[in-house]
């Protein structure tokens, strides 16, 4: 059959790959040096703390290795990539009034549709500043705040932000979380009053247009005791030749008894080094789910993790990560469980093929006084061919005599008689394999809105059709 | 590696983050006289290709174990089991007494289609702390079964090591029994190479750890061969202040078609000052193959215990009873009445479950 | 009548072992078929081979359906001609649902668009005939389903499709005496003059409401008898013992 789509329209993978001439006001020097790190600050009127914060993880990013465990980034020259580039326009509260190059992008990537239909705000941003936020009336009644990280440092919030920047993830964790408190710009300040139950999701989209540049934006969100968010990132470039950088920062505050949802589906061009990092703190009685799809990017490393801080405190990953011609990806899981009878459950499937390398690295840490804690863990892998790789690494770290651990994890290939069954129904072998590929995939895409699980099963068909 | 904290052993086959402190373990080295292992060879009577073959053969503690080993065992020994025959070699009891300290080498070639059975010990005769580095090295070839039984009772201020290494050609299966009880350190690794079509590797572990035992184990099947088995279990009960740490790995090298790799662990922990550290991996660059890995963590399953508490059991029996039952399947292959009985007794002093 | 399967002197390999020796099998349009025989007498693989099992490898002969040469298509070329199998243990896909699956199917079937609403209804009712919970629409498929549940699934599929040849493979194995009902309920529904049957069974219970044309005895990879309905009573009577001893 030439189309299976059923539930799923027909994809078109240029709505990822256009691009438009860089057109920025103001764009650093390749590389990255003190001078640089100052001319950021200055452009962004940095209150003096934050242009002291970033020196220091400059000392910092100097002063760090570059991790020796994950997939190579040889092919990352620091010194070629831009860290700072301005689109030609300041942020804007009406779609009208974005520049029209940077129009279209988010237009074809279906940005503003998706705000009208279902979504409560929006935050876009091009390159590294954001150029577009827009909340519902009725979330910023109910007292949400919703807005681009510089306005929030300058502005009302600026207390706020001042006591939870890089404060779970500090420029110390690793090289490139120094790398991003040195030159971090953009991204997008959330905060939900206790409380308040935000109905419908807010979103962030990254997209990254400049060639050889580096994508640093910063997202803080506070949710207070008692609240309820669902926020939604979405990423995408279009394909250069260079490499391209995206060392992002999402550091997450779960108050107790809130819970937030986070929903990434990433899809990166095949150029991007994508080294980000997401953290969530959770207190008592309070709940972190995470739903995450990798399908883009040349390498990644993310491991968004979780501090279950608070006493029964609750964390649920899911996630997807889809490995084509080309790819590491090097993703995973951490969780820590710090406060009693808190309980975290991670279930990950990933897919290798055409040469594609995917890594599950996890770790789970009970530590003592977390008495009655629970934790499991589920790894599925397919394999669709002998030229791809698939690597699963999960660490358990349990000090307490009072929890329960699981692991499981399952590596294998789809099953001919799987594919005979559905060829015997009429199928061809191709969309056999696609349906039992998406089938696969599915407890990943019923966990994600409808929009982006369509959006997630239209990545897999491209990724499954051999007949380009 | 830096030789002031000893020997670099049982490294992770991938590296994951330093901060775990999983990637490799530390294993003291100890004052020995040196010896020159190649002239051992010559009374072994492998002659140069077998000797070779040994030669290549990778551990799971890795090279600095091996070299440290070889160069100071005194008394190598070689089994060889001729084409078809079958044997079950004389028990090798090793007794520890006034601070000894050992290294010894054990070579065991099975010839196509024999069958050999081989028994090591090592039990400590009095408190002293005395040092011990094994070293065995497998050769399975087409047809030929070998097994493997290890008990080691060493006292709480011991060092021991324990490494193996393992080939296993067609059709060829080698399984390994271990109860690996006692000692202050208890270091483990085992590497088994399926390099021939349908060769076989069963693994079945038992530890235990109380007081401040570290026990650090590293085991590694690695799949080179068609339609190759492997079956990893380690099961273990941790008390006190002991630490441990299990590296599990099942490494499908491409070609591997068909292969198959399991591997479990159940791990019980009774106290809160004990600390477990479990990885086991999956590597994989072939298609066509399956595999699993499942670890249990913690405490008795509630289910269990409200079960077996329903039929008039205290909590306290329950979980001697369920940690018993998880160590039948090692303890009921130790044939050797005389180390059956001290394991038993060493299991009723030091288990004392409150 | 014409002609819809012919199985012209198939010998075929199972992991290289050989199990049909030679076969030879006709079927018009509109006739019902049983095939029995002792275990590992090769009946399930002649289904696999008639609809393209990959792990049979035919080495010799040759199958037609309406006349054409159908050896070399692939299984889902078959289907799409109008070959069904029904499976003994049917897989489980996991993330699929029957609803949505069967849909996929139907659609591949005619080449036309379908109309969500109506195939819902559609399958509500065949649904109810069968004695299915329509709860079953949204679970994966087969996934979870009882051994009576996985053989109703596939009876369902069975009339979603509409077949021109239906092979049912030990339909009834393991089904209670309900079950049993709805199941031959469901065939006998499906059942009509332009369609075929060639039913697979240790069972004469699923046969009761059938009008059965011919029936074969397979032994040893090869039909060594063929006769109508009354031989269905001899073999459950007097077992295989009889007509295989006259072969050897």
């Amino acid at each position: 059959m030439a189309s299976s789509k059923d539930k799923v329209s027909e994809v078109n993978q240029s709505i990822y790959d256009f691009r438009y001439a860089e057109n920025a006001s103001y764009k650093t020097d390749s590389g990255l040096t003190e001078d640089i790190v100052r001319q950021i600050s200055k452009e962004k009127h940095d209150p003096d703390w934050m242009l002291d914060f970033r020196l220091k993880s400059l000392e910092i990013y100097n002063s760090m290795t570059i991790p020796e465990w994950g997939p190579p980034i040889d092919g990352l020259h620091m010194e070629d990539i831009v860290t700072y580039i301005k689109p030609n326009t300041d942020m804007k509260g009406k779609w009208d009034e974005v520049p029209d190059d940077i129009k279209d992008t988010f237009e074809k990537l279906g940005i503003p549709q998706a705000e009208r239909e279902s979504l409560a705000g929006v935050g876009a941003q091009y390159d590294s500043e954001v150029v577009y936020h827009n909340v519902k009336k009725e979330v910023e009644e109910q007292g949400v705040i919703y807005t681009d990280m510089e306005s929030a440092l300058t502005g009302e919030y600026s207390d706020i932000v001042k006591e939870h920047f890089m404060k779970l993830v500090p420029p110390t964790d690793h090289k490139f979380a120094a790398l991003h408190g040195a030159v971090w710009s953009g991204g997008s300040f959330v905060y939900v009053p206790a409380g308040v139950h935000v109905d419908i999701p807010l979103q962030s989209y990254f997209r990254l247009n400049a060639a050889g540049a580096g994508q640093f934006e910063h997202t803080l969100i506070v949710v207070e005791p008692g609240a309820y968010l669902h926020f939604i990132e979405g990423c995408s470039a279009p394909k250069y030749n260079v490499a391209n950088l995206h060392a992002g920062c999402v550091e997450l505050f779960v108050g107790d008894g809130a819970r937030l949802r986070y929903s990434t589906i990433e899809n990166w061009s095949k150029n991007m080094y994508n080294l980000n990092t997401k953290r969530a703190t959770v207190g008592k009685d309070g709940i972190m789910e995470w739903v995450s799809g990798s399908f883009g990017s040349h390498t990644s490393y993310l491991y968004p993790m979780t501090i279950l801080k608070g006493d029964n405190s609750k964390m649920e990953f899911t996630g997807i990560t889809f490995a084509g011609k080309g790819q590491q990806l090097d993703t995973g899981d951490k969780v820590v469980h710090i406060g009693k009878n808190t309980s975290s459950h991670i279930s990950t499937k990933s897919i290798s093929k055409d040469g594609g390398e995917c890594v599950y690295r996890g770790e789970v840490t009970i530590t003592e006084n977390a008495a009655n804690s629970r934790s499991s863990v589920n790894c599925d892998s397919l394999m669709l061919d002998s030229i791809s790789r698939s690597d699963t690494i999960p660490a358990m770290d349990i000090r307490n005599a009072t929890s329960d651990v699981g692991h499981e994890a399952k590596i294998g290939r789809i099953s001919d008689e799987a594919v005979f069954y559905l060829m015997s129904r009429g199928m061809s072998e191709e969309d056999a394999k696609s349906m039992i590929v998406s089938g696969f995939a599915e407890p990943v895409a019923k966990e994600l809105p409808l929009e982006y699980a369509v959006e997630m099963n239209n990545l897999i068909k491209l990724e499954m059709d051999t007949r380009d | 590696m830096n030789k002031n904290t000893g020997l670099s052993v049982n490294h992770l086959p991938v590296l994951t983050w330093n901060h775990i402190g999983i990637n490799e373990a530390q294993f003291p080295e100890t004052e020995l006289a040196e010896v020159e292992f190649d002239a051992c060879y010559e009374k072994s009577g492998f002659g140069k290709e077998i000797a070779e073959i040994f030669d290549n053969i990778e551990t799971g503690m890795g090279a600095e174990a091996v070299a440290f080993t070889m160069n100071h065992c005194t008394n190598p020994i070689f089994i060889r089991v001729k084409e078809g025959e079958k044997k079950v070699i004389e028990p090798l009891k090793y007794t520890f007494a006034d601070g000894a300290k050992v290294c010894d080498v054990t070579y065991i070639l099975a010839e196509k289609n024999s069958e050999v059975s081989v028994f090591q010990s090592y039990i400590s005769e009095d408190d002293t702390a005395s040092y011990h580095a094994g070293l065995t090295k497998i050769v399975a070839l087409e047809g030929a079964k070998v097994t493997l039984i290890q008990t080691q009772l060493l006292n709480d201020s011991s060092l021991h090591s324990n490494d193996l290494g393992i080939k296993i050609e067609d059709s060829a299966k080698v399984e390994l029994v271990q109860a690996e009880l006692g000692a202050k350190m208890d270091y483990v690794g085992c590497m088994a190479l399926l390099s021939g079509y349908c060769a076989e590797f069963v693994a079945d572990t038992i530890y235990y750890g109380d007081e401040k035992r570290k026990t650090d184990l590293n085991f590694i099947a690695r799949h080179t061969g068609k339609k190759t088995v492997s079956n990893m279990k380690a099961k273990g009960a941790l008390f006190g202040e002991t630490d441990k740490v299990y590296r599990g790995t099942i490494d499908f090298i491409n070609g591997c078609k068909k292969a198959k790799g399991d591997e479990s662990e159940e791990t019980l922990i009774f106290s809160d000052k004990a600390r477990n550290r479990t990885i086991p991996l999956i590597l994989c660059d072939e298609e066509d193959v399956v595999g699993n890995h499942a670890a249990t963590i913690g405490r008795i399953n509630e289910n269990r215990m409200f079960y077996l508490m329903s039929r008039g059991l205290s909590e306290n029996e329950v979980k001697e009873l369920v940690v018993r039952a998880s160590y039948e399947s090692v303890l009921s292959r130790i044939t050797d009445e005389e180390i059956r009985s001290k394991v038993d007794s060493y299991l009723e002093r030091r288990m004392i479950i409150e | 009548m014409s002609e819809l399967l012919r199985v012209e002197n198939v010998h075929a390999l199972a992991d290289d072992k050989q199990i049909l020796n030679g076969l030879n099998l006709e079927i018009k349009k509109g006739e019902t078929h049983v095939i029995m025989g002792p275990n590992g007498a090769g009946k399930s693989t002649l289904d696999s081979v008639i609809m393209g099992n990959p792990q049979y490898k035919v080495t010799e002969g040759k199958v037609f359906f309406e006349g054409e040469d159908i050896t070399a298509l692939k299984a889902d070329a078959r289907a799409r001609k109008g070959i069904f199998l029904s499976f003994q243990t049917p897989e489980e896909v996991p993330g699929v649902t029957l609803e949505d699956f069967l849909r996929v199917c139907r659609r591949n079937m005619t080449g036309q668009p379908l109309k969500v609403f109506a195939f819902r209804k559609e399958l509500k009712a065949l649904m109810d005939d069968l004695d299915m919970d329509p709860s079953y629409a949204s679970r994966y498929l087969n996934v979870g389903f009882s051994g009576g549940e996985k053989k109703k699934s596939e009876i369902l599929q069975m009339l979603v499709l509409q077949p021109k040849l239906a092979m049912l493979d030990e339909t009834d194995s393991g089904l209670d005496v309900d079950a049993v009902r709805v199941v031959s309920k469901g065939i006998k529904k499906f059942k009509n003059e332009d369609n075929s049957l060639l039913i697979i069974t240790h069972n004469a219970r699923i046969l009761e409401n059938l009008d059965i044309d011919k029936v074969h005895i397979l032994y040893n990879g090869r039909i060594i008898k063929t006769a109508g309905p009354e031989l269905i009573e001899e073999v459950n009577t007097n077992g295989f013992a009889n007509i295989i001893g006259k072969e050897d």
